[in-house]
């Protein structure tokens, strides 16, 4: 090359050359090019259509849909600070920290702006940024924060559970719907005496059983009587069975809500385990009004979804009681004794 | 977060832990979606896993292969060494069978017997009959473990109808490799509950209703390599010891 060429060429590398971008809703930005050409979307871009491209406004390089104007100038200034090659690690770390510290919604944006322009590092900064929003929070907490539809139906929310069950969690479950009953049992007792007396005759039976010693008939005969959903018969064969209703009852009280209660969560685990003591139309009737049962088949599902989701499970806590809370309108509470 | 694809999410989500992908789960459909990735439990999962592991078959996703590990541990090494994941964080767990232990007297029946119980992981337990020197080594090599993670050995015993001779703490010690056997310092730990006279770590019933007490602690860092001595002992004391029984060694990590 001639001289006079050599000094035409020398002043324009010393000048700085720019990149024209433009986003999706059109507008369009100049930006130097060290710094551009620091995003690894738009290098390639550059390097596969060839120098000219960006060069000018007319053939400006377009960028993908998820980088708006707002994003593409945090992430500009992002990369002017980080091109530059002099700075120490400890001031990116501390230049890092500070760059983050935005709302959520922004921070979404600007990973979501950062994946598509394939920047890695801003990549990995703003998920750490999200994973520390996320971690501890509950599934309402987290819908909330980022605005997500409730699009899950219960059952689906419950899925994990079921997907994963190993034995030992089904036969928790069963054990504390079991005992939840009973609890709930022993609720209406404070409440009425119907659900007392009913308690009170099975654990005649059960004496009377005893004694005769005919333990596998108690049970069958129980059931039957739990079918009989006639309240009154019941009363009046306790009154049979006992010589003074009256005088007895305080001390058959007692023996009962022991006795009873047993038997109770011993028929009901039966329930639960064993097919065969159902009766034959295959409706499993524990004697409960179907109010109390809708109940508590929205609780246990409940725990189980907490199950699933609060780490309940650990098999030291297997042996533990296990409390809940409902109120009179059958809203649940959350569960106290668990908690991590 | 709605116009994140799921990849980032699941990217995002990878970066916490797996109770909180957990939780993820019942969040929305997207999430779900993410949570329930393999490239996400695929971060949870041990990026090295012991030379004889197999992964158990019918296990659809990595989620379940890390659930099945959480829940099920696995035997290795001729079925005397059992591995686990801890379920917070995935790092490894694993317990030596007492057969994997050096048990001075053990092989000799007046001393020790080897029984097998239904509660046991392992197919023998040691049972003490009687012994003066009680002297019981275990080691394992700290490559297994996972990096960067704090653990604990813990000694798993029980006892038969008498035991004898455990109301005195007795000697733990926990050395890692390359450490002179003279500069070790054992502590005091108490097998049996005796007031005033506990020292030390004392024994803690467990969740199988085994009993465990900590014989010592390490961090374990990239790169470490070599074996773990972990060992209980009594031999200076003139009397004999009974009804002790081994179950193994247990290695976890210690939980904040």
């Amino acid at each position: 090359m001639s001289e006079a060429d050599m000094a035409i060429i020398k002043p324009e590398m010393m000048m700085k050359s720019y990149i024209w971008l433009e986003t999706t809703d059109g507008s369009i930005q100049q930006v130097e090019q060290e710094i551009a050409m620091y995003c690894p979307m738009i290098c390639h871009e550059v390097l596969q259509k060839g120098l000219g491209a960006g060069s000018s406004k007319n053939c400006a390089i377009s960028l993908p849909q998820r980088v708006n104007p707002a994003m593409l100038s945090l992430i500009l200034d992002y990369c002017r600070f980080h091109q530059v090659p002099g700075r120490s690690n400890k001031e990116r770390k501390v230049h890092d920290e500070k760059f983050i510290r935005m709302d959520t919604k922004r921070l979404c944006e600007l990973a979501s702006a950062a994946d598509s322009l394939q920047l890695k590092p801003l990549v990995d900064l703003s998920s750490r940024a999200l994973a520390r929003i996320i971690e501890g929070k509950t599934p309402e907490e987290i819908r909330e924060i980022f605005h997500l539809p409730d699009d899950l139906t219960e059952e689906e929310k419950l899925e994990p559970l079921k997907n994963l069950m190993d034995d030992p969690r089904i036969r928790l479950l069963n054990r504390l719907y079991a005992k939840k009953r009973k609890e709930l049992k022993e609720r209406e007792k404070l409440k009425g005496k119907e659900v007392e007396e009913r308690v009170d005759e099975r654990s005649v039976d059960d004496l009377l059983s005893f004694i005769n010693g005919k333990d596998h008939k108690v049970v069958k005969t129980s059931k039957s009587k739990k079918k009989n959903k006639k309240r009154k018969e019941h009363k009046n064969k306790v009154s049979h069975n006992l010589h003074s209703k009256q005088q007895g009852v305080q001390i058959v009280d007692e023996t009962a809500s022991s006795l009873g209660g047993v038997s109770n969560l011993l028929s009901m685990e039966e329930d639960i385990f064993s097919l065969k003591t159902d009766s034959e139309d295959g409706y499993v009737d524990d004697g409960m009004d179907p109010v109390l049962k809708e109940m508590l088949d929205r609780e246990v599902e409940d725990f189980a979804r907490r199950l699933n989701s609060s780490w309940v499970l650990s098999s030291g806590q297997e042996r533990q009681p296990v409390h809940f809370s409902i109120n009179g309108n059958g809203a649940t509470r959350r569960l106290t004794a668990i908690d991590d | 977060m709605n116009n994140l694809p799921e990849d980032c999410i699941a990217k995002i989500l990878s970066l916490t832990s797996p109770r909180d992908v957990c939780r993820s789960s019942a969040v929305s459909r997207c999430f779900r979606s993410a949570a329930d990735s393999d490239h996400v439990w695929n971060h949870f999962l041990p990026s090295e896993f012991p030379e004889d592991f197999r992964a158990p078959e019918g296990l659809p996703t990595k989620k379940h292969l890390f659930f099945s590990l959480v829940h099920n541990p696995l035997l290795l090494h001729d079925s005397q060494l059992s591995f686990s994941l801890e379920r917070s964080t995935g790092n490894k767990c694993y317990m030596m069978a007492a057969r994997a232990l050096n048990i001075t007297w053990g092989h000799d029946q007046r001393y020790w017997q080897w029984i097998s119980l239904p509660d046991a992981r392992f197919k023998e337990v040691a049972a003490l009959k009687m012994v003066w020197w009680l002297d019981i080594t275990g080691k394992i090599n700290i490559s297994l473990l996972s990096d960067d993670t704090l653990y604990a050995a813990y000694l798993v015993f029980k006892w038969n109808l008498d035991p004898y001779g455990f109301r005195q703490p007795v000697e733990a010690s926990l050395v890692l490799a390359g450490t002179e056997h003279d500069d070790v310092q054992p502590s005091m730990v108490s097998l049996m509950h005796n007031p005033g006279s506990e020292q030390g770590q004392r024994a803690e019933l467990r969740s199988d209703d085994w009993y465990e007490v900590q014989l010592g602690q390490f961090f374990k860092r990239r790169g470490d390599m070599g074996e773990i001595e972990m060992s209980l002992k009594e031999t200076k004391r003139p009397f004999e010891k009974k009804g002790l029984i081994v179950h193994g060694i247990e290695i976890r990590p210690v939980l904040p």
